[in-house]
């Protein structure tokens, strides 16, 4: 490594730790500390409040449905981008990453183009079948695995290709057919890509807001999601309540990580 | 004949952009390999072999030809229905596993009783110096320690072949001549039929009772060692199991030429030694002929010095008696050294 001057190095530490903190760090605090400004008082307030808990029920539901369909689809994604080649595949990988730079609102809007029950392109013929797809929970779950898809692949694709295929082709030659094959070696060998595919979807998952306010409607004690909650509150002026439910957020958010960081092992070998 | 290949043709589609046409991996392939015994494809990278190989193993498809084991076709058969054991030039160890389960990999999924599971691989770890190993992971053995693993994992099943792919490429020198040795022992001991791919020809004539070399995606010679050696078909084979030079038009290893400084024999080429190198106990002349050939020539410290060559002096070289020769293919003019 280079070798940088003693005072360079603490003007770099400083600059880090001193933009982290600004940006992150005491933003966050203060969430917290506006929680917590009269004791239990704001979480009590906010945990007996049915809009709150209903919200919480709700965004855990379509959380945890995301996170699932996610995983299966991530996985199987992966596998198919690292381990076969086919036409299409470039512009697959590509597809992938849309809903990293497309803005949440927008993919809002796109599934309603699609899925609304009067103008939209299968809305109609689906909603006849007796289905509702926006304005109910169908509708946010998608909504939620458009935003959160490429967490899991991004994970797991570069553990595939490291790991090579070398191990399966062993396994293959021993007599394991392809379930076999995945369940033993293969999902094994990604387990830890995935655990940590799964974690940022689920953050990810239960933090979102644009998308789901678009295809949810927003419909109070229905389809309301605990990010609609905190905005419907905030500007209700009931701020305290806000802030408990944005706490609550962070807590899960956080409190996945931590979990992570534990489980990992500390070099993968 | 245990594995029969017959027509076997694969071309893998250029993938480099500029690159010409598909590269030609195996080009209308056959040969029989014998039951029961250790047989060597050999040749140089990317002459073919390594794919022929996974063909048989099933781990790649030929675009036509089939394969034949044990006079079952298997052409079309998926590699965990062709009882075939194959080992890893990179050991492909299942490093998320232990030696033992490692091991016990192929019983467990064939669904074999615990014990007889448990038996089994105490067994096989025994023929392989690994017991004392059993409870550790693969990350914390050493690469000869991995290869002799997989190579029990690969018997545990009780394979009809057993396939090698380069198996010691990535062991270092001392390492690998340990384990062929031990490879040749464990063969005698198991006498499962067993092809190794190898470019390395002091393998190959070590430790096979059968070489078959292959380059450029075609089938050169098979024989054993000797046959090889000995009597090669052509100035490939030849120059590909030992050094060789160039003597009047004739292929020949350097150690059978000989030398003398007045002109004994008839047919004996006029030369000067341009350069003389010792190395140890041998001696490499470079000897400039009259035709303009640089013929290159080995012998012992001891003979140099008796008959007295220094660099510059001029001498006569003639093939010796019984030496093996094939004729050059090459053009006088392009006459280089080889190997």
């Amino acid at each position: 490594m280079v070798d940088v001057s003693a005072p360079t190095k603490w003007l770099l530490r400083l600059l880090a730790v001193g933009y982290v903190f600004f940006l992150v760090a005491w933003p966050v605090a203060l969430v917290v500390k506006e929680t917590f400004s009269d004791g239990l008082g704001n979480l009590v307030e906010a945990l007996t409040d049915s809009q709150v808990t209903g919200a919480l029920q709700l965004t855990l539901m379509v959380a945890l449905w995301a996170v699932v369909i996610n995983t299966l689809f991530g996985v199987g994604i992966s596998l198919l981008l690292v381990r076969y080649e086919f036409p299409g595949k470039r512009m697959l990988s590509a597809m992938i990453d849309i809903p990293l730079s497309v803005s949440p609102v927008v993919v809002g809007l796109a599934l309603l183009l699609v899925y609304n029950g009067r103008t939209g392109w299968f809305g109609p013929s689906i909603e006849e079948a007796g289905y509702q797809v926006i304005f109910d929970t169908p509708g946010m779950i998608m909504a939620t695995c458009f935003v959160a898809l490429p967490l899991v692949i991004r994970e797991v694709v570069p553990v595939l290709h490291e790991i090579g295929d070398d191990q399966e082709q062993a396994a293959r030659s021993l007599g394991a057919n392809a379930p076999q094959t995945f369940w033993r070696i293969t999902l094994p060998s990604i387990k830890w890509a995935v655990v940590y595919g799964v974690v940022l979807s689920l953050a990810r998952s239960l933090g979102e807001f644009g998308a789901v306010k678009i295809v949810s409607g927003n419909i109070t004690g229905r389809t309301q999601t605990a990010t609609l909650v905190v905005e419907a509150k905030y500007q209700n002026f009931q701020q305290s309540t806000a802030y408990a439910t944005s706490f609550l957020l962070i807590f899960v958010s956080i409190a996945c990580l931590v979990v992570v960081a534990f489980l990992r092992p500390k070099h993968d070998s | 004949m245990s594995i029969d290949v017959s027509g076997l043709t694969k071309t893998f589609p250029s993938t480099g952009s500029g690159r010409r046409g598909d590269f030609v991996a195996l080009d209308d392939v056959s040969v029989s390999l014998p039951t029961g015994q250790l047989t060597a494809l050999l040749g140089p990278s990317g002459g073919g072999k390594s794919t022929l190989l996974r063909i048989i193993a099933g781990l790649d498809t030929a675009d036509t030809g089939t394969v034949t084991i044990e006079g079952t076709d298997a052409t079309r058969l998926p590699p965990q229905k062709r009882n075939v054991g194959f080992v890893f030039q990179h050991y492909a160890v299942f490093k998320h596993m232990t030696v033992a389960k490692n091991v016990a990999f192929g019983l467990e999924i064939r669904k074999r009783p615990k014990a007889e599971i448990a038996e089994r691989v105490d067994e096989l770890l025994k023929l392989v110096h690994l017991s004392q190993f059993a409870h550790r992971l693969p990350s914390q053995l050493s690469g000869g320690q991995r290869q002799r693993m997989a190579l029990a994992r690969a018997l545990a099943v009780e394979p009809s072949v057993l396939l090698l792919d380069e198996p010691f490429g990535a062991l270092d020198a001392k390492v690998r001549k340990e384990l062929r040795e031990w490879l040749r022992r464990l063969h005698d001991e198991v006498a499962v039929t067993t092809v190794f791919v190898t470019h390395d020809q002091e393998e190959a004539l070590e430790v096979a009772d059968e070489i078959v070399v292959i380059n450029e995606g075609r089938v050169e010679q098979v024989g054993t060692p000797d046959q090889l050696y000995d009597d090669p078909a052509n100035d490939f084979v030849m120059s590909f199991l030992g050094e060789v030079t160039h003597l009047s038009g004739t292929v020949v290893r350097p150690h059978d030429i000989d030398v003398s400084t007045s002109p004994q024999f008839a047919g004996a080429v006029e030369g000067t030694v341009s350069r003389m190198l010792r190395v140890g106990f041998e001696v490499r002349l470079h000897v400039l002929t009259v035709d303009g050939e640089d013929v290159s020539v080995v012998m012992t410290r001891t003979h140099a010095r008796s008959v007295g060559i220094r660099e510059g002096s001029t001498v006569w070289l003639t093939v010796a008696a019984g030496a093996t020769v094939v004729p050059s293919m090459r053009a006088a003019s392009q006459v280089e050294m080889a190997g």
